[in-house]
């Protein structure tokens, strides 16, 4: 095998045709290798631990087991090939989705930012706030600015607006005074703090 | 939601529009025509009001079909006054009608709940209210009075205002709403009072919804026609 392969990728996909043509384009760079096709993700081999990525088509995903992909595939970068149109919580789910009719610069980016997402956030638990996020939501609340957030934890402006991001989207409240109504209603912060 | 795909047209009874789409009552309710108007067409029903039948199947499409794209070529300057009237129509009928009837169901609500939530949540809506009453006003005092100039095509050389800018003023309102909504459905303790508050959320999705396609008949109808007036000016 190629020693400049950085990321090994398993591909789950029913249709020869597809799967054949997104390996041969992802074959083209040098940083990815599709490793293995399968027609279904039974025949997958939860003790690979050589693996970095999971492509897989939704479609395979029996939703009556309500199969949760995230213990199923462990932590490796999960990322969904759609031919169909998907709720957009069945994506969620997945670090980035890939569109059959994406071109293989537009497949290579989505497949580097799943990597970059699958590190920045855990998501066993799909809706809870991660400690982290819960103490940026506390300062959040307090009335802090991004700037001093950062200073605060040590981390650059941006992670504290990914942060953010995912606060937002995990609570489904946008606006700082909606944020601050939950914080105080989960006694994140105290009432006291704003009189 | 409707059920067929076709789009309404003039030749169809008020009624049928009606059955095929519940929302579009609230159209009907601002620009306050009476129920009981029997059989009577689109096109009936509109002469009898003195409504453009072509405006109004526009508004009630966009209420209907996500997709759908007014061709606004078929519409005239005229219409462009009735746009603005029925938007008002529209704010009288969010601050009249939609606001109140929360505002009493968040009264009820909080008069439950422990101090710290009872102000909390009061200030919430407050902000919320004063929020969306200030960007009416400024759609009032601002935006169609500047319309109405362009109607009037006195000097147009003078002007300082453009359409654009109120689509880039034209903040997301729906977000509080949003934000209340999600409080109120997940994070409210369980304890309190469930008819209630499924009462108001009900009343909160409905405006909700309604002030989407008001964005839409702005985003659709309005800001392109006024685009295109203000083009012929130049």
């Amino acid at each position: 095998m190629n020693k400049d392969v950085k990321y090994k990728i398993v591909l789950i996909e029913p249709s020869e045709i597809v799967a054949t043509g997104i390996a041969e384009l992802i074959n083209r760079n040098p940083e990815f290798k599709v490793v293995q096709t399968l027609s279904n993700p039974t025949y997958y081999n939860a003790n690979n631990n050589d693996i970095d990525i999971i492509i897989i088509n939704p479609a395979v995903i029996d939703y009556n087991e309500r199969l949760d992909i995230r213990s199923y595939f462990g932590n490796k970068a999960i990322v969904a090939l759609t031919h169909g149109i998907y709720e957009e919580n069945v994506i969620r789910q997945y670090d980035d989705c890939i569109g059959i009719y994406d071109n293989a610069a537009r497949i290579i980016q989505k497949l580097k930012n799943a990597l970059e997402e699958n590190m920045q956030t855990p998501k066993s638990d799909i809706n809870e706030l991660s400690t982290r996020e819960r103490d940026i939501l506390t300062a959040v609340a307090k009335g802090k600015t991004n700037k001093e957030i950062a200073d605060e934890f040590n981390i650059s402006v941006y992670t504290v607006i990914s942060h953010r991001r995912n606060i937002s989207q995990k609570l489904g409240i946008n606006s700082i005074p909606g944020l601050t109504v939950y914080a105080i209603m989960n006694k994140l912060v105290d009432m006291s703090d704003f009189e | 939601m409707n059920n067929n795909e076709l789009l309404y047209t003039k030749r169809m009874k008020v009624a049928e529009l009606l059955s095929s789409d519940m929302s579009l009552l609230s159209i009907l309710q601002r620009l306050d025509i009476r129920l009981g108007f029997g059989e009577a067409t689109v096109s009936e029903l509109c002469s009898r009001y003195g409504i453009s039948d072509e405006l109004f199947l526009m508004i009630c499409n966009i209420y209907s079909f996500s997709d759908y794209m007014p061709h606004i070529n078929a519409l005239s300057s005229n219409d462009i006054r009735s746009i603005t009237t029925y938007l008002r129509a529209s704010h009288r009928f969010y601050t009249g009608v939609c606001f109140p009837t929360i505002h009493e169901a968040i009264h009820r609500l909080v008069e439950e709940l422990d101090e710290v939530s009872r102000k909390l949540i009061d200030k919430f809506y407050d902000d919320y209210d004063s929020e969306i009453i200030k960007h009416f006003r400024y759609e009032e005092e601002v935006v169609f009075p500047y319309i109405e100039e362009l109607l009037e095509a006195a000097d147009p050389a003078e002007r300082e205002y453009s359409i654009r800018q109120f689509e880039e003023n034209h903040s997301n309102i729906n977000e509080k709403l949003n934000d209340l909504k999600n409080i109120i459905t997940k994070y409210l303790d369980e304890s309190y009072s469930s008819p209630l508050r499924f009462e108001l959320l009900q009343n909160i999705y409905n405006v909700e919804s309604d002030l989407k396609k008001h964005s839409l008949i702005e985003n659709k109808l309005l800001i392109p026609l006024v685009e295109k007036l203000e083009k012929g000016h130049e």
